[in-house]
């Protein structure tokens, strides 16, 4: 971005701390068994909390009557909303109430909550809620819910349909004259599913309310401390100063638990019942009340040249939001972003609509609305391969945007590695050798296929404070929360790299909005990116008081010191001169100075789009955008029986700027191929008549440890540049986005079928095969 | 909810006896499930666990006894459990995911009558016969008698079942399962047990039985019938396939429609055929 146009000399970490592949601190206890996650916790005269789902899709609530829920021994709490403030919640649109107000807008939706001394009891009190209501039309598709005659889900608010949330168009260049110039043009509608995130702990939080001064205390599993608090005491009507959140370990998050979740609500019945209340929701409650990914149904159509020259791009994407707008505007925003992929093509057209249906919300997840444009995207860009006779990779080569060139939008690319991503993931998976077809196991065909994916580091704002203890050693304070991605070992591993420390010399706070200063999230493919940019701006103002101390102590001019490896300031070129950290700190502490302590502070930019390159309507600035690069391989065998894709092997290949613990890099570009794998194969959320099919982990299927390839290849390569610490760039989201191409583009390559729907499940992919071979390859479709 | 944990057998009978919604707690893999699902809420458990009678496996000059506690894990374990009887224990060896094989059981499974599952599926291949103790006596009877319906047996209120028989069948005849899932671990989209001898390249006795079809485990004489005498050519099996797959029962869900089970019933009777065709040779 502009404001960081200047980014300076990378700097080298001090010691060899940063780069090594230390274990997470979590590790042990999390595999003994010892980690404590929110419903852990105990406390005397806890309550447990459940909640009552909207039997219907779509309806006008007439009455309540609770009287007999309340009757019920055991029962100390029983809301409905007209027990709560009328105060709407939401990220961009507030429409949101924490238990449904008037009307339903999707089965499953909270109409009730209990708190009652045992969950048995909680739940039979749910079931002895009498609530009347009268069924309205409903509609559960985005585009038939943009008809004038479709059901309204919420209140008009001035825009050009009362169903749409949002609506984007981004227009570069002339794309209707551009068709003209094209030997070959694509065109397709690919749909995408519903897919839920799968954490393994459910949401969960324990509310505390103080008699005395009312401040509740919570303690959850989500990915922002602040926002919950910011949330919750909006929800709720008090100030923040009586709202305080503490995060226990967190079972997973991947953007499931980026806004409230039950935190509200839960405190809300604290509140009535006048004792602490512990809601976990079933897995089941978890699936239907919660979110997914934003189910898109995309038309796309790209031209060529016969030389492999893109030239232009048409594309209408309907993004399914469900009853509440959620993040899903944003999400929208990303998908348009990325709609012309990270390719210079010069004529664009791109209209997006995030549209209410009544369904299940759909939020923020792994890739924020990427994965979807990327489906469509990547695989349209291997048929227009496949249309010209040229090989895929070298399709992407000869139009990916390189550094300094432009993003839709205007947006310079800082870091254009996608070329030295695409020509190492050529070369590790012997793509030149695979292509050719090796012989497939009988009752098999093989197959291998490439995507070439672009994501965004960096978002919104964080803040730390680092401090020099008595003793030397140091005190890293962040309000990042680590999901389980290894945030925690990470930021620690930056902070030792700025002041020379190894991690015993570094206690890393975990975060508490009391203590903790403010972090917006981990999300957005941001903390290690933000939270450790802030780590190294604090660290540096410590060493600067460091300096200043050792220059007395030494007797020497500040600019011949350095920081040496174990928590000493030397002088340069005399082995033999130094003083220890803790040596400053005592001098700091009792001769002069005061305490040596430091907070930095910084807000991502947002970029405004180039409005004289790039007509623009619902899309004025992206809050989020230092573009990173990879390029993702599988190969898959596909049963020609059944249909069955296996994927045999992967390679994702990333350009990380910098690994900070290289393991658990790796780890995360495993865990993203792993759930974009089932994104491509078998994840997906099913209703009928409005009501989920499957809200079960027996019948939603993420793959288990048979079904992902025995090796899943994560390159790391290392272009350090940005303002990431030490030239690390996000790697959080980016490894799941391109997987589902990948696949589905080795599909095509094993079968001749072009999957445009994904799960690509066996029937989907049998009935493409049986097609083709009917009917040759223009019925090859699924 | 009363509960019990009775030594014996007759001690187990009894307890059942005491009480109109009594049920066997066998390895609790789908009862207990089901329990914190609030699908059903029984008015006793009766434990089988402490009846050192019901975890024993005899092997005769006919065949093998397995004990209704025998754990999937135990079954897909034994060597002894070869030619037919591997059906059986191929079943039992990749159903579900090793923490329900530690759990789940033989006969848990035959009272469950899961037409989803598979264990029904290789024990009605492999032609096996299920000893049922009642109030004051025991029969024994062919296991395809058992399973009436969809989670419906024909066991009598306060019956159980005590051990399962897997004959040994005709020498040389292999027993084979091919399952096929969405994902490893899930319920089978369509299965397939199988027991077949061959005399050189020709077909001397076969019985197929298909799962996750119907109600019921799926087998169908005539199919079989169909199959005997030929050298199992693409023909035979699609005419045999075609066979089950018009008896076939299926449901549209989640792992597929009834449409594509169809499909999938010739197609892996061909593939299930030939692996067990392999095995037969060697």
């Amino acid at each position: 971005m502009s404001s960081h146009a200047k980014p300076g000399p990378i700097p080298e970490p001090v010691g060899e701390v940063l780069g090594q592949s230390v274990p997470k601190p979590d590790a042990r206890e999390k595999v003994t068994g010892r980690a404590v996650y929110t419903d852990d916790l105990r406390v005397p005269g806890m309550l447990h909390g459940a909640l009552l789902g909207s039997p219907h899709p779509h309806a006008r609530i007439l009455s309540y009557d609770t009287s007999r829920a309340r009757a019920l021994p055991g029962v100390r709490a029983v809301l409905t909303a007209e027990d709560l403030p009328p105060n709407d919640i939401g990220a961009v649109i507030k429409d949101q109430p924490l238990l449904a107000r008037g009307k339903v807008r999707y089965a499953g939706e909270p109409v009730a909550a209990v708190a009652a001394v045992d969950l048995p009891t909680a739940r039979r009190a749910l079931e002895l809620i009498d609530i009347r209501y009268e069924v309205l039309p409903a509609v559960f598709d985005a585009e038939e819910a943009l008809r004038p005659d479709a059901p309204g889900i919420h209140a008009p608010r001035g825009t050009a349909h009362p169903n749409a949330a949002s609506y984007i168009r981004l227009v570069e260049g002339e794309p209707d004259p551009a068709w003209a110039q094209c030997d070959v043009i694509i065109e397709d509608v690919y749909e995408t599913p519903a897919q839920q995130h799968i954490y393994l702990e459910p949401c969960s939080t324990l509310a505390e309310v103080d008699p005395d001064s009312g401040k509740i205390t919570l303690h959850t599993s989500t990915q922002t401390a602040f926002r919950v608090q910011a949330i919750t005491a909006e929800a709720l009507g008090v100030p923040m100063s009586r709202v305080r959140v503490l995060v226990p370990r967190v079972g997973g998050a991947f953007g499931g638990k980026v806004e409230s979740t039950n935190q509200p609500i839960t405190a809300a019945l604290a509140l009535a019942a006048g004792a602490p209340v512990r809601l976990t929701f079933s897995r089941t409650d978890d699936i239907r009340m919660m979110r997914s990914r934003h189910a898109a149904r995309i038309h796309m159509r790209t031209g060529a040249t016969r030389d492999g020259r893109i030239l232009a791009r048409q594309v209408r994407i309907h993004f399914d939001t469900g009853a509440y707008a959620d993040d899903g505007p944003f999400v929208a925003n990303i998908g348009s972003y990325f709609a012309r992929g990270p390719y210079r093509i010069p004529h664009v057209d791109v209209e997006c609509w995030c549209v209410y249906t009544n369904k299940l919300r759909a939020g923020a997840f792994r890739g924020f609305g990427n994965p979807q444009i990327h489906f469509a995207s990547e695989v349209q860009v291997d048929r227009v391969a496949e249309a010209i006779g040229m090989d895929p990779i070298e399709l992407r080569l000869r139009n990916a945007l390189e550094t300094g060139e432009k993003w839709l939008g205007g947006a310079p690319v800082e870091s254009g590695t996608l070329r030295a991503c695409l020509e190492r993931a050529r070369e590790v998976s012997d793509w030149h050798r695979r292509r050719e077809r090796p012989p497939a196991a009988p009752g098999k065909r093989r197959g291998i296929g490439v995507a070439a994916v672009s994501h965004v580091s960096g978002l919104l704002g964080s803040s730390a404070t680092v401090r020099l203890n008595e003793d030397g050693t140091v005190t890293v304070n962040t309000g990042a929360v680590d999901t389980g991605q290894g945030s925690d070992v990470a930021l620690a591993q930056v902070a030792a790299g700025a002041l020379g420390l190894s991690l015993e010399q570094l206690n890393f706070s975990r975060p508490d909005t009391d203590t903790s200063p403010y972090d917006w999230c981990s999300g957005g493919t941001r903390t290690t990116f933000t939270v450790g940019r802030v780590i190294t701006q604090a660290c540096e103002q410590v060493r600067e008081q460091l300096f200043e101390h050792a220059s007395a102590i030494l007797q020497r001019p500040v600019r011949q010191l350095e920081l040496r490896p174990g928590g000493f300031v030397g002088v340069r070129g005399e082995p033999g001169a130094s003083v220890s950290f803790g040596a400053i700190a005592g001098r700091a502490l009792y001769v002069e100075g005061g305490p040596i302590i430091a907070s930095a502070r910084y807000l991502f930019p947002a970029w405004q789009l180039d409005t004289r390159r790039t007509q623009v309507e619902g899309l004025p600035f992206m809050g989020n955008g230092f573009f990173v690069f990879a390029a993702q391989v599988a190969e898959v065998e596909v049963d020609e029986l059944t249909g069955h894709v296996e994927v045999l092997e992967a390679w994702s290949v990333h350009d990380v700027g910098r690994a900070i613990n290289p393991a658990a890099t790796e780890g995360q570009v495993q865990g993203g191929f792993v759930q974009g794998l089932g994104y491509a194969l078998t994840e997906e959320l099913v209703w009928k008549d409005g009501h989920l099919v499957n809200p079960t982990m027996g019948g939603y299927k993420v793959p288990g440890v048979l079904d992902v390839p025995a090796a899943i290849h994560a390159v790391l390569l290392e272009h350090p540049f940005g303002p990431g610490p030490f030239g690390a760039k996000g790697i959080g989201e980016v490894g799941l986005v391109g997987v589902a191409p990948a696949i589905c583009n080795a599909i095509r390559h094993a079968t001749g079928a072009n999957v445009r729907r994904i799960p690509a499940t066996g029937e989907r992919v049998l009935r493409a095969l049986m097609a083709r071979e009917e009917g040759g390859a223009k019925a090859s479709d699924a | 909810m009363r509960y019990a944990e009775p030594e014996t057998v007759e001690a187990a009978l009894s307890a059942l006896s005491t009480h109109e919604d009594a049920r066997c707690l066998a390895g609790g893999a789908s009862l207990v499930a089901m329990m914190n699902a609030g699908r059903i809420g029984p008015g006793m458990l009766v434990s089988l666990h402490r009846i050192p009678e019901l975890s024993t496996i005899t092997e005769t000059g006919d065949g093998l006894w397995l004990g209704a506690m025998c754990t999937h894990r135990t079954v897909a374990a034994d060597a002894r459990l070869r030619g037919a009887m591997a059906a059986v224990r191929e079943a039992a060896a990749w159903l579900a995911h090793p923490a329900i094989r530690n759990m789940a059981t033989l006969g848990g499974s035959v009272g469950l009558a899961d037409p989803h599952t598979e264990i029904p599926v290789a024990l009605v291949a492999a032609s096996a016969r299920v000893e049922v103790a009642g109030p004051g006596s025991r029969r024994v009877v062919p296991v395809e008698s058992l399973f009436v319906d969809s989670y419906r047996t024909s066991l009598q209120r306060g019956e159980l079942v005590t051990r399962v028989f897997l004959p040994r069948g005709e020498d040389g005849a292999v027993g084979h399962h091919l399952r096929f899932s969405r994902v490893a671990a899930d319920y089978p989209t369509v299965s397939i047990s199988l027991v077949l001898a061959m005399d050189g390249d020709r077909c001397r006795q076969v019985r197929v039985v298909v799962g996750s079809c119907g109600p019921v485990p799926l087998h169908v004489d005539a199919a079989d019938q169909r199959l005997v005498g030929t050298r199992l050519e693409a023909e035979d099996v699609a005419e045999a396939g075609g066979l089950l797959a018009r008896a076939a029962a299926p449901i549209d869900d989640v792992r597929g429609s009834a449409e594509y089970r169809r499909m999938l019933i010739p197609r892996l009777l061909g593939r299930a055929l030939s692996q067990a065709r392999e095995r037969a040779h060697v």
